[in-house]
């Protein structure tokens, strides 16, 4: 019966195919055709990073998908555990199914057109999409489940703690990166960032993402688990 | 007939205020039960409570013998519709009626379309684009199609019509009938449902008022009709709920059950008594100032 309801809390999600599937790609499209455009006027070849527009529309989904279906399951007698595995499931899918699209369309843009034949670099971007096609993979889905689940965590601050919550910590994490800059900048430590950076690929540092977005899941379960709809 | 519900000294308590205070009642399997009260009685919030959509201050809840927070065994089998529920926005009827079939596990498909075409819904419209009435009937389908053992529904039709209003009592009978399961009704149209319920449960001002039987509840009060001087008489030394006077005519409610001494003394009088229904006793019940309410209880 457990089980039963997760897959129930998926069967909601995937009603929404749209705001998932759909909708992030023609975003994306759009960008990428514009960009196309461009290019072909151009006689360099074209970088773009039109393709954020990707990761930050995830970023979207993450804060909005709780105000949109965590009251509606829990009204419907969801235990708060069913929603958060069946909406980590939604969201490991969909963030799946971004990531191997892009990969693909990085395949088909750095190995078979070359840059869609007018030197348009919008999929396969230096450092970012440096390494195998399975590591492109990689990297993208971590990064797309990463900004899925902070939006997440802060429509949880959000739900759990109410608007009052959700100033104090933005107004705590505005004074914490301010004082953070300072320090980096008096110490003269941002060139160690720039070389860290230099040091590791772009697949370690989507690595290091990895705690960071558990820790994101973990904390918005904690929150959710007391959160009244 | 088991015990499926049996909340204990349930306190709710927000910062200023008691919406819910020292609540204790049982609910049987099989019945139906209306929770009664004005708004803000804290009826809604007994309910979130039976289903851990909020958590109680103090008290305690059992409901299919154990406590439902994050209890699947429990919230599988409780339905509860209100007429707050949000629902996603990119969602049409049809969507909420599939959501629903894989969350209630005794969910009938067929009944839940045959009520569709019977509430006249159009199953393709979005959510946010149906009417209010539109929005309680799906509200009914969804609960009456669950079959849940435990299904509650609050305030379940605001913007139906008389003649959906009456749909969804039949349906209602005809299901519990041959699906018999716990129903939990709270409404305003007392007149209209009283006839179905079997118990009647009394809120008022987070408070337990009246917790019975609605047979017994006929004989609680009683109203007598007659000339005033004579209604006055009679009424003399007894408990009056509520006086009326109209021209030279006066009625009085009379609290309590009438005797056989009673009734002589009425028919003497040449006066009428009528049993009071379950609105009139709830409003005398709950239709005063804060301060006597308490006292009218007793």
């Amino acid at each position: 019966m457990t089980t039963n309801r997760m897959q129930g809390v998926i069967r909601l999600h995937m009603k929404d195919k749209m705001n998932w599937l759909v909708t992030p790609w023609i975003v994306v499209l759009c960008s990428f055709a514009v960009n196309l455009v461009i290019s072909q006027f151009m006689e360099a070849d074209l970088y773009t990073g039109g393709v954020a527009s990707l990761y930050i529309y995830m970023l979207v989904i993450g804060i909005v998908t709780l105000t949109h279906t965590f009251p509606f399951a829990i009204g419907f007698n969801v235990r708060r555990k069913d929603y958060f595995w069946g909406t980590l499931v939604a969201a490991g899918g969909a963030s799946l199914y971004s990531a191997v699209i892009l990969t693909l369309l990085s395949y088909v843009e750095y190995d078979l057109t070359d840059g869609w034949g007018s030197g348009l670099n919008f999929f396969h971007l230096p450092y970012l999409s440096d390494g195998s096609l399975f590591v492109q993979l990689v990297v993208s889905f971590l990064l797309i489940l990463n900004l899925f689940y902070t939006g997440f965590f802060i429509t949880g601050i959000f739900k759990r703690f109410g608007r009052a919550g959700l100033f104090t910590f933005a107004i705590a994490l505005l004074i914490l990166g301010t004082v953070f800059s300072f320090i980096m900048t008096q110490q003269e430590w941002w060139v160690n960032v720039i070389d860290w950076f230099n040091a590791h690929t772009m697949f370690e540092f989507t690595l290091w993402t990895l705690p960071v977005t558990v820790v994101f899941m973990l904390l918005s379960y904690a929150m959710l688990r007391r959160a009244t709809a | 007939m088991s015990t499926i519900v049996k909340v204990d000294r349930l306190t709710k308590s927000y910062k200023d205020i008691d919406a819910v205070k020292d609540v204790s009642f049982t609910l049987e399997e099989n019945k139906i039960y209306g929770m009664l009260g004005r708004n803000g009685a804290g009826k809604t919030t007994i309910m979130h409570l039976l289903t851990a959509q909020i958590f109680p201050t103090g008290g305690d809840i059992q409901v299919f013998g154990e406590a439902p927070y994050e209890n699947d065994r429990v919230l599988s089998r409780i339905c509860f519709i209100k007429e707050s529920q949000k629902y996603p926005t990119t969602f049409a009827v049809r969507d909420v009626l599939e959501v629903a079939a894989g969350l209630f596990p005794k969910w009938d498909r067929e009944f839940a379309y045959s009520l569709v075409e019977d509430f006249r819904l159009p199953l393709k419209r979005k959510m946010t684009k149906l009417s209010r009435g539109m929005l309680s009937a799906v509200g009914i389908i969804v609960g009456l199609a669950s079959r849940a053992p435990l299904t509650i529904f609050d305030e379940p039709y605001l913007g139906l019509d008389a003649v959906a209003r009456s749909l969804f009592y039949d349906r209602l009978l005809e299901d519990y009938a041959e699906h018999p399961r716990t129903i939990v009704l709270s409404t305003h149209l007392i007149d209209e449902v009283s006839r179905m319920l079997e118990h009647v449960i009394l809120i008022d001002g987070g408070k337990l008022l009246l917790d019975e039987e609605a047979e017994q509840l006929q004989g609680r009060a009683y109203t007598v009709v007659g000339s005033s001087s004579k209604v006055e008489s009679f009424a003399a030394g007894k408990r009056v709920l509520a006086r009326e006077s109209m021209g030279g005519l006066t009625t009085v409610t009379v609290m309590g059950g009438a005797g056989s001494d009673d009734r002589k003394q009425a028919l003497t009088l040449g006066l009428e008594m009528a049993p009071v229904t379950l609105q009139q006793l709830v409003v005398h019940l709950t239709g005063g100032k804060p301060e006597h309410k308490e006292a009218k209880a007793q």
